[in-house]
């Protein structure tokens, strides 16, 4: 690329393009910090510089009942909706990766479409679909979930597919390792980053998800997202919402972590 | 016979990549099949593997049809021109592999193991990753992790190709001496004809998925059944002749014996190697020529020339460091010894005719 | 063989997809070619009239305006900030260049809620700058930007800035650095370089930007109603709202109008820019 080097540059670009994009990093990253350092208030209110750090809104989380069964469920969901997403996105990667034509590119579409497509559509379609069919809350919500989370393990083990040399399994094969053998002691092997990360990153959007759980989730089965958001609503911004949103943010740290390590770990040892 | 296709065709819709293919491997042999690439050796190759199913025809291994059988249940392994190492395995666990498919227990495992690694030279590698090891090494392991089965073929796929000239060289000796110890019948696919010469018992030239011509490697290199196989093994010297007694023909303005009788008035190709070509000052016997270009190649010098026959080239061994009689644009009459002209057909024979030929000829 | 090992590799997951992504979205489609009914899910006949009214009635009229007019807005804001930043961004060296846009990741990890509920920490009437700028006597009445359609804005922008940075730093990061030497060994200089040379070649990352921030804009009801409230409905709040009133038709047409609205600002995102004829892929 051209790099945007001093030299190159339109005069006054020097100043401007840094002091844009730090802003921009600002106002991106400024309102998540805000909610982590407001579930450390000590004060019944928030006042920003606070006076002191306290833990008493964490506390309070866990002391309210349907705070805790939400972030029960949401990890329950997080878990069982990535595990699934995985499963099927690794299947649909493995039968399309060496697929070449019009067919093949439609469905790949397909397994992608639920990362640009409005999901509170899906949502609403699939809270429909679940009236005229009769499918329960936890059910419904798990697959809704595995929907919006499989184009992203999809895409991650379409990328590690990519780049993987079917020769290997051709070698498998050639040793007397039948197609199951083969998969599980050569391709699953070699692969595994991608599906590692394609997981976490189903898990995390999960945990996330806002759009299709809006419409699925029923009373006494909410997802954390849902319960921040139906607080922030009828109740006003309390603190307690911070600590459920920063132990959010917190989770997700430590899965970025995860991936790093677990993903840096396969690596090394492939090398 | 360990390997034996009968009537084996392998179409790709339209392509046809094999054509009714018949061959026949004896148990030990070093046997290689050679062309330009899209010849169908490498598919022939697969064939034999069960990577690729044939469209018609049979495969049989050590005599048991396998036509039907997948891959992993034929007694065969295969070194990969990638080599196609497990990264994720240590070498010992990639050289083991096929043993522990075998249900080999882990005793005989480990001494198996580092009996192939010895064979190979790579003692104190095994706890390597294939990542660790250069290209030479790797190959080698990949030979150790084929050999350690103990199959009925080892086949490889243009296992060399992926190193350099020197390391090639080198390679190429370790396995013919490895193949001749363990006496493992090898199918050896090459695109590269020296390749083809220095390793095997037997090459079968292939082109447009057909075997053009079957035999030693001497046989292949001295009597090339077609104009093919002469020009793709070696360099060749075409020309055509006609037959004016059943042991003289002529050849443009000049008249030579024919070592091999032929029906008189009959119209041949003849295919003379550069190496056998001698020059003379003009007027001796032979085909007058000019030398258009002198060529130094260190152990020989190359000199083209052009003649009414058309152009001719020809090697001049540098037997002693004085510099060549010959300067460009000099008159010289260009001979052979009559057995050196091989007569060629214009159709691809069957290889057993030209292994019958050979016999005939006392070769 | 292979083929038949493809096969059920793929059908369990297409089954899974056409069950419930395909299958469901027909039926929604079908549901909104009905009536509203009192006591089933959906009245007897066909009628398109759910979505005359949309197209007539002065007050899905006024919220699809602003729906419009608030897209556009968010777009624009976010092409101009998010080129300036990808620019910057892909000029780094590469070790600081993945830092940066993993640190651009990280918040599109986190939910929507939180981030959503951030800006009202900030925006509110008792939020950090109105309190902060209180104090420093820059204004003397509360801040009143909350519930306002600036508040969805400003909110909505800075969630979907990255998905725009990202997609152009990328496409940046890709261009080989001799398109622009050859540009100005032809005498290009650095401006010209960069209207004829780069932002061509970065068109798909462009395109793929926008048309991420124009389709999550439209579906963004948890923070349209967090920052905007009541009075700043988009077209995603009616879609809600008629769930909330059991008026399934209604809500289903009002889904496919959103959707209708997304394809088509898509086709003209495409056909504007025509990413393809850089990239093979968008």
């Amino acid at each position: 690329m051209m790099k945007p080097g001093k030299r190159g540059r339109a005069p006054g670009a020097a100043l401007v393009l840094p002091a844009i994009t730090i802003l921009a990093y600002l106002v991106i990253i400024g309102p998540i910090a805000i909610v982590v350092i407001a579930a450390f208030s000590p004060t019944e209110f928030f006042v920003f510089p606070p006076p002191g750090l306290s833990l008493r809104w964490f506390v309070e989380f866990f002391r309210l009942d349907n705070m805790r069964s939400a972030f029960a469920l949401s990890l329950e969901l997080a878990l069982s909706a990535a595990s699934l997403a995985t499963i099927l996105a690794s299947m649909a990667a493995l039968a399309l990766v060496r697929r070449r034509g019009a067919l093949a590119g439609v469905l790949q579409g397909l397994f992608l479409a639920p990362l640009v497509f409005p999901t509170i559509i899906l949502g609403l379609a699939l809270l429909l679909f679940y009236k005229t069919v009769g499918v329960g809350i936890l059910p419904g919500l798990v697959l809704a979930h595995v929907l919006v989370g499989t184009p992203y393990c999809f895409r991650s083990v379409l990328t590690s597919l990519q780049s993987f040399d079917f020769t290997l399994e051709e070698a498998g094969q050639s040793l007397g390792a039948g197609p199951f053998r083969t998969f599980f002691l050569v391709t699953l092997p070699v692969i595994w980053p991608g599906v590692v990360s394609g997981w976490f990153f189903a898990f995390i959007v999960s945990f996330g998800e806002l759009n299709t759980a809006l419409f699925l989730t029923g009373p006494g089965e909410t997802t954390l997202p849902i319960e921040i958001f139906s607080y922030l609503q009828f109740q006003g911004s309390q603190l307690v919402i911070a600590a459920a949103s920063a132990l959010q943010v917190g989770l997700i740290l430590v899965l970025i972590l995860a991936i790093e390590r677990l993903v840096g770990l396969a690596r090394l040892a492939r090398s | 016979m360990d390997v034996c296709l009968a009537g084996v065709r392998k179409s790709y819709g339209a392509v046809l990549a094999v054509r009714d293919l018949d061959l026949a491997i004896a148990r030990g042999v070093f046997f290689s099949l050679l062309g330009p690439s899209g010849c169908g050796k490498t598919t022939t190759l697969r064939l034999i593997a069960g990577f690729e199913l044939p469209s018609a025809g049979t495969v049989r291994i050590r005599g048991r049809d396998v036509t039907a059988v997948p891959p992993y249940r034929r007694d065969f392994s295969m070194v990969f021109q990638s080599f196609a190492l497990f990264p994720h395995l240590s070498v010992a666990d990639n050289v083991a592999f096929g043993l522990r498919m075998r249900r080999i227990g882990r005793a005989e495992r480990a001494l198996r193991v580092a009996e192939a690694l010895r064979l190979v030279k790579l003692d104190g590698f095994a706890e390597r990753y294939p990542k660790q090891l250069s290209g030479g090494q790797q190959q080698r392991v990949a030979l150790a992790r084929a050999i350690i089965v103990r199959p009925a073929v080892l086949l490889l796929d243009e296992p060399l190709g992926a190193l350099d000239k020197a390391l090639r060289e080198e390679m190429q000796v370790e396995l013919r001496q490895l193949q001749r110890t363990l006496g493992i019948t090898t199918v050896f696919v090459t695109h590269d004809q020296e390749e083809a010469l220095t390793l095997s018992d037997e090459v079968a030239v292939m082109r447009d998925g057909v075997i053009e011509q079957r035999g030693a490697p001497r046989t292949l290199y001295e009597r090339p059944a077609t104009e093919f196989v002469a020009g793709f093994l070696g360099a060749s010297n075409f020309f055509d002749a006609s037959v004016l007694a059943p042991d003289l023909v002529a050849i443009g303005p000049v008249r030579l014996p024919l070592a091999v009788p032929a029906p008189v008035g009959a119209a041949l190709r003849l295919a003379v190697r550069p190496e056998k070509v001698r020059l003379a000052a003009a007027g001796g016997d032979g085909l007058p020529a000019r030398i258009r270009e002198i060529v130094y190649r260190g152990a020989t010098t190359q000199i083209f020339l052009d003649s009414p026959c058309g152009p001719i080239s020809a090697y001049i061994q540098n037997a002693s460091p004085e510099t060549a009689a010959w300067t460009i644009g000099d008159e010289v009459a260009c001979a052979w010894a009559p057995e050196s002209a091989v007569v060629l057909h214009s159709t691809p024979s069957r290889h057993k005719d030209t292994e019958q030929e050979a016999r005939a000829e006392g070769e | 063989m292979r083929k038949l090992a493809g096969l059920a590799l793929l059908l369990p997951p297409l089954l899974v997809f056409l069950g419930f992504f395909v299958g469901p979205l027909l039926y929604l489609f079908y549901v909104s070619l009905h009536a509203s009914s009192q006591s089933e899910l959906y009245g007897a006949g066909f009628t398109a009239a759910n979505y005359a009214a949309i197209l007539t009635d002065p007050f899905y009229r006024r919220i699809l305006e602003r729906t419009l007019a608030t897209t556009l807005e968010i777009l624009g804001l976010s092409l101009v900030i998010g080129y300036a930043a990808a620019f910057t961004i892909a000029g780094l060296p590469p070790r600081r260049r993945l830092f940066c846009l993993v640190l651009l990741l990280f918040p599109l990890m986190v939910s929507n809620v939180v981030r959503a509920y951030g800006w009202v920490a900030l925006l509110g009437r008792r939020g950090v700058l109105s309190t902060a700028l209180r104090d420093a006597g820059i204004i003397d009445r509360p801040l009143t930007i909350l519930y306002t359609t600036d508040a969805v804005v400003i909110g909505l922008l800075t969630i979907l800035l990255p998905y725009m940075i990202i997609s152009i730093a990328n496409a940046l990061a890709s261009i080989d650095r001799a398109y622009g030497e050859a540009a100005q060994a032809l005498g290009a200089g650095p401006v010209r370089r960069f209207l004829h040379v780069t932002l061509p070649l970065s068109s798909p990352g462009i395109a793929s930007g926008m048309l991420l921030v124009f389709l999550l804009t439209l579906s963004a009801y948890v923070t349209v109603t967090l920052l905007g409230g009541p009075q700043s409905k988009m077209l995603v709040s009616l879609v809600y709202d008629g769930v909330v009133a059991f008026d399934w038709p209604r809500a289903a047409a009002l889904a496919f109008t959103l959707l209708a609205a997304a394809l088509l600002a898509a086709a003209i995102i495409l056909a504007a820019l025509r990413p393809r004829r850089v990239a093979g892929r968008g």
